[in-house]
């Protein structure tokens, strides 16, 4: 099966991403090495005379430490690690000259290092001794989704909450380009954890509602009335109280979804907790959302930011999806193949839209044609028949 | 018509051209192999035996390197604020750089039918053609954007005006980069630029650029010396690759640097002269030769008979000088500007046509190398912009000064590593 793992993060977010919240994250400019690399690291060589080399190629179970150099391969920005579609651990924004490290929580089994761009894309990558779940038992496949769905929202909140001082730095020293910059970075976070900030009820209008949703006279709060302002007003003036709202807002997520995320890992009867159904619930919800305000341009209708919200929801419902996939199996043999199929092809809709020059790097809403939106509803559409019929499968078995 | 003496013109002087290379006593020495990249100092530009010039190196292609036929020039304004972008496009140019000067697409990684190719394809299945790509850092680069103000080397200030500099165009001088890119055919190096260009977008972009049709400065001792658009051979003793003395003495960056990332790097400038060729076109022979000095048939001083001839500047006939002291040559002469001499590298150019008065818009795309633009170019500069005969019939549009960090050492190293981690 010819998977389609790429991430979609775009290019401008720059350092701090999927693994700031679970592992160390620099940057450097790389520097001749006089000794080895430190034992348990991993290192992942970028060449354009050998493609993706990781050495070595196998390591036992636990934490890793991946060092990433991109020698002289132009066409690479960035590396993964994947496992059944899942992103376990990637770095973004390399270049020529340039290495960084990254780090990630493996189980036993098999992986593929992709550096998407390489003379050699993909190699294999083997994770020896401690196995993950390889019980039938369905009720510990399902606990184990939402353990791991709750670390991926616990980075993405993360990775949210670290990107908003650039907002807030940017708007402070009235740089409003910079400000557009940090507005798209930020959003992206958000757009894939969004079913999860919904379910706190007072959280999602106060961070994400749009002008048309409040009533005439009640404060507008949250991302769309920077966003207004940064676009239509083409100013950063008097912004300061909302960029505090919105950290203080994006805090209060971060401390309570890192409480759900205890009480899910302890695995606890007692407090709030993900919920495997509502995990289902939530990769549909990130869909339709795409559906309903992406498609039509009505999310972000000043800054034209949509398709950068649309690929983060899409990536956001597929690792959903992916944390399922375990127990998928279990009920239904022929679920997980038919969605994933589907969801490769919606993922590789979206990466034609991809444009690193734009704002956010994929192109502006407003320069994405007609013909081009109905094949993104068609492949929209596509995954979301069959993933709406997981969550029923999955609170019922 | 000219006047003769010291004609004090309002244009342009034709930057040193002619001066500073048909001063001088020799023609380049002999012997030494180029130690440089890009020092192919046997076979002329051209010969197909070779069209392939090494990129790494201690110093970069395109400075010492046998001048080529064909140039394009790029400047580019940084748009980013972030270290980070800006660090990252120059690996991604020295990675590009790397592979086009070998003939090389930016990646030979397969192509994917779904997304925009890496390499835009235009010398698929194309030789290198000597092509030779060198990346220089403008003065706007040392502001407060990146915190290299403490990194600006002395040499690098801009240039206080000279004498004609009134009608430069901004909007054509200066930029935070620069990339030149020279090879044997015009498609190639159009590539390398379009390329970098296109690997900048969201981090710099295009400010002015500047193609060349043919080589004005020969800088390989095997090179012909060629002719500029007025029709007179030029660069007859330019500093010559394989004149390592000279390239030490003139054109390298030492040790004694004050900004040591710069050592064995240069510095760069460029100067768009514009011709006036009509009026050229129609000023008599022996007034050409008096302003250059030279015969145009030969390229002999006035006091000779071969091109290289050693020009005597004593010499008088009827009790005037047969070396006018305005005319191109005495001004340039390094005997008589302290030994000064800079590594010229120009190319002619035509835009075609001035879109206002209908006539032929070309001249002399000005390009030099040394260690000190202020103590090199600027002092050569102020006396023919001041005194020159050429002056009536040229005018100088844009000026530009870089400073081109040295070559790259292996795979992985890129423009400038030194002056962002030093």
């Amino acid at each position: 099966m010819n998977r389609t793992t790429r991430s979609l993060l775009p290019l401008t977010v720059a350092a701090s991403l999927l693994l700031s919240g679970c592992g160390s994250d620099s940057d450097s400019s790389s520097d001749k090495k006089s000794d080895g690399p430190s034992s348990g690291t991993i290192e992942i060589t970028v060449s354009e005379a050998d493609g993706c080399v990781a050495e070595p190629d196998t390591a036992p179970a636990g934490a890793l430490t991946f060092h990433v150099t991109n020698v002289d391969a132009a066409g690479v920005t960035e590396v993964e690690v994947v496992s059944d579609q899942r992103i376990r651990g990637e770095k973004e924004n390399l270049a020529p000259g340039f290495d960084a490290t990254f780090s990630a929580k493996l189980d036993g089994g098999q992986y593929e290092i992709y550096c998407p761009g390489a003379t050699t894309e993909k190699v294999p990558f083997t994770v020896t001794g401690e196995a993950p779940q390889t019980s039938d038992d369905l009720s510990v496949l399902l606990q184990q989704a939402t353990v791991d769905y709750a670390e991926y929202i616990d980075t993405q909140v993360g990775a949210l909450q670290e990107s908003l001082p650039a907002l807030v730095d940017a708007i402070a020293d009235g740089d409003l380009e910079a400000a557009k910059i940090a507005y798209a970075n930020s959003r992206v976070f958000y757009e894939k954890i969004e079913p999860v900030a919904e379910s706190f009820g007072d959280l999602d209008p106060a961070i994400d509602l749009r002008e048309g949703d409040v009533a005439a006279g009640e404060d507008l709060t949250g991302f769309h009335p920077i966003e207004k302002a940064l676009w239509i007003d083409g100013s950063t003036d008097g912004l300061e109280e909302l960029t505090t709202q919105l950290t203080a807002d994006v805090d209060d997520l971060k401390g309570r979804t890192g409480e759900l995320s205890k009480n899910t890992k302890a695995d606890s009867a007692d407090g709030d907790r993900y919920l495997p159904d509502e995990i289902a619930n939530g990769a549909v919800a990130l869909l339709d959302e795409v559906q309903q305000s992406k498609i039509t341009g009505e999310e972000e209708a000043y800054s034209h930011l949509d398709i950068v919200d649309f690929q983060a929801n899409v990536e956001g419902s597929l690792q959903a999806f992916a944390t399922l996939k375990p127990a998928l199996d279990q009920i239904d043999e022929t679920l997980v193949p038919t969605i994933s199929d589907k969801f490769d092809l919606l993922v590789a809709e979206v990466q034609k839209l991809k444009d690193p020059q734009s704002l956010g790097g994929y192109v502006a809403y407003d320069k994405v044609t007609d013909a081009q939106k109905k094949t993104l509803t068609d492949s929209l559409l596509a995954v979301i028949e069959p993933l709406s019929t997981i969550s029923s499968k999955v609170a019922n078995a | 018509m000219t006047t003769s003496d010291s004609f004090q013109s309002s244009r342009r002087s034709f930057l040193g051209g002619a001066g500073l290379v048909f001063g001088g006593a020799l023609a380049g020495g002999i012997a030494a192999q180029g130690l440089t990249p890009g020092a192919s100092t046997g076979s002329p530009a051209g010969s197909a035996a070779d069209s392939t010039v090494p990129f790494f190196g201690d110093h970069q292609g395109g400075v010492s390197t046998a001048a080529q036929d064909r140039l394009m020039f790029a400047a580019l304004d940084v748009t980013t604020t972030s270290t980070e972008d800006l660090t990252h496009l120059l690996g991604r140019w020295a990675a590009m750089a790397s592979r086009f000067t070998q003939g090389e697409q930016v990646s030979a990684a397969p192509e994917r039918a779904d997304v925009p190719p890496k390499d835009t394809g235009e010398t698929l299945d194309m030789p290198p053609e000597q092509l030779t790509i060198t990346v220089g850092f403008g003065p706007g680069l040392f502001d407060d954007r990146f915190g290299l103000a403490s990194r600006m080397p002395a040499a690098l200030k801009p240039l206080d005006p000279l004498p004609g500099d009134q009608v430069l165009d901004p909007a054509i001088s200066g930029g935070d980069l620069c990339i030149q890119a020279c090879a044997n055919d015009p498609q190639v190096v159009f590539h390398a630029v379009r390329n970098m260009v296109r690997a900048a977008r969201g981090v710099a972009v295009l400010r002015w650029s500047q193609l060349g049709f043919g080589r004005a400065s020969a800088t390989g001792s095997g090179q012909s010396t060629p002719r500029n658009l007025f029709g007179f051979k030029d660069g007859t003793n330019n500093i010559k690759a394989d004149d390592t003395a000279a390239l030490s003495d003139y054109v390298w960056v030492g040790d004694d640097t004050d900004q040591p990332w710069m050592t064995g790097g240069t510095y760069l400038v460029t100067r768009k002269i514009r011709m006036e060729i009509e009026s050229w076109d129609a000023d008599f022979l022996a007034d050409q030769e008096r302003i250059f000095a030279r015969l145009k048939s030969t390229g002999a001083p006035l006091t000779g008979s071969a091109e290289f001839d050693p020009v005597d500047f004593g010499a008088t006939s009827g009790g005037e000088p047969v070396i006018d002291p305005n005319s191109h040559v005495a001004l340039a002469a390094p005997q008589l500007n302290d030994g000064v001499r800079i590594l010229r590298r120009g190319y002619n150019y035509t835009d075609g046509q001035h879109a206002g008065n209908g006539k032929l818009d070309a001249g002399l795309f000005f390009i030099c190398f040394q260690q000190d633009p202020h103590t090199q170019f600027a002092v050569l500069q102020e006396k023919l912009g001041k005194s020159d005969l050429l002056n009536e019939y040229i005018a100088h549009v844009s000026s530009g000064v870089w400073a081109v960090p040295p070559g790259l050492s292996e795979p992985g190293d890129w423009y400038g590593k030194k002056l962002f981690s030093p």
